[in-house]
């Protein structure tokens, strides 16, 4: 590895950066997980930015940082062993109250929908409306993240909107107590 | 409902919306801890305060300032929402994966020859790779291995639809399904020389690119 100068030089450019991709990143993970394992995914993600230094890209550093992110939650999932030690940590230390919807402002019949129509989605139909509505990111972004085409983003993403909305428009209807008539709808992912 | 009600519906159920910000003395040490961890292999984070130099504890020191400025800077330029991802304003379009485009082939009556190395050996293209994804106008797949041709991130095989379709007729390409494919100016090979990932044929492709 690099002498004490670039060694130097590397952490310079670590703590120019890591300061920045920090929060989003914790945010990002506590949205996914429990916030036991947020703590511990952020850690993972920082060390392999740490270690891939050299292959950050400038210009999108943040959603390549939540590729690394996902990969590593995936890894800490995978893990069951890990994740029986979390577990016990959960119960513990910390409920996990910032995943666990509250009481609501904006009543809960209504958003008890979106998170079963949610639900509903594929997992990586559920991850791009993610990344599109809480992360805020651009197709191209999203892309990095997920390792497809922007070209791809934007179709699935597209779809999987357009299947949400259907999923609550039907949730809807069922509730009014509907006709049942079901439209046929375009853009059903593969 | 538009996009944008969407997106606002979503965001009213946003489960990090109401996480405060790090504690800063927190976020210095998770920086101390991570610069702290050898670089090629892993250290665990309970053995990673020991035998600590001198340098380390000066650089954690600037790290705890930096961190310490970093979030000042968090909390007094956006106090209320939570702050945007950065990368939200700028274009990542240097970073936009690479990918193959292939096409589909015409329809032939010609007949099939049987599937060898010797044949395969001379397709300019050859990978494993996962589909990601079928549309009328595209099969998108993630390619994990390159037997031949220069590899890239992602394989997009583009045709206009019929010919696509008689093409995902004869491989069978189903998302999340792990293929073999090679193509041949710039064209997929059908006769069974692409298909399902199998034994039988990751035998044949390793045969006809041998290293």
């Amino acid at each position: 590895m690099p002498d004490d100068v670039s060694a130097a030089e590397r952490r310079t450019r670590f703590e120019a950066l890591a300061p920045e991709l920090i929060e989003p990143l914790r945010r990002f993970l506590v949205r996914r997980t429990d916030p036991a394992t947020a703590d511990d995914v952020l850690a993972d993600t920082l060390l392999v930015c740490w270690r891939r230094l050299d292959d950050v890209p400038v210009d999108a550093a943040l959603p390549w940082a939540y590729g690394v992110a996902r990969n590593c939650l995936a890894n800490a999932q995978r893990g069951s062993r890990r994740q029986d030690r979390l577990a016990a940590k959960v119960a513990t230390v910390d409920p996990p109250a910032v995943t666990v919807p509250g009481p609501d402002a904006g009543g809960g019949r209504h958003e008890e929908r979106l998170e079963e129509a949610l639900a509903q989605l594929t997992a990586t139909e559920a991850e791009l409306v993610r990344l599109w509505a809480w992360e805020q990111l651009t197709p191209a972004e999203i892309a990095t993240v997920l390792g497809l085409t922007p070209n791809a983003v934007s179709i699935r993403l597209h779809r999987a909107r357009e299947k949400l909305k259907e999923l609550l428009r039907k949730d809807g209807r069922k509730d009014d107590g509907g006709s049942g008539h079901e439209e046929s709808r375009e853009g059903r992912a593969p | 409902m538009t996009d944008d009600e969407l997106q606002q519906r979503l965001q009213a159920r946003d489960p990090a919306a109401s996480l405060r910000p790090a504690d800063p003395t927190w976020v210095a040490r998770l920086l101390e801890d991570t610069m702290s961890a050898d670089l090629d292999t892993h250290e665990t984070r309970d053995s990673g305060t020991r035998n600590r130099s001198p340098l380390t504890w000066l650089v954690a020191a600037a790290a705890v300032l930096i961190a310490g400025i970093g979030v000042f800077g968090l909390l007094t330029n956006d106090p209320d929402s939570a702050p945007e991802p950065s990368a939200g304003d700028t274009p990542s379009v240097s970073t936009v994966p690479t990918v193959t485009e292939l096409g589909a082939p015409a329809p032939s009556n010609a007949k099939c020859m049987v599937p060898n190395a010797q044949t395969l050996s001379q397709a300019q293209v050859a990978f494993s790779g996962t589909v990601q994804e079928v549309a009328a106008d595209v099969v998108v797949l993630a390619p994990d291995r390159f037997y031949t041709g220069e590899p890239t991130d992602v394989v997009e095989v583009r045709s206009d639809p019929a010919l696509l379709k008689a093409l995902i007729g004869s491989v069978d390409f189903q998302v999340d399904q792990r293929y073999l494919v090679s193509a041949n100016d710039g064209q997929v090979t059908v006769c069974g020389f692409s298909g399902v990932y199998s034994d039988d044929l990751a035998a044949l492709y390793t045969a006809a690119f041998p290293g």
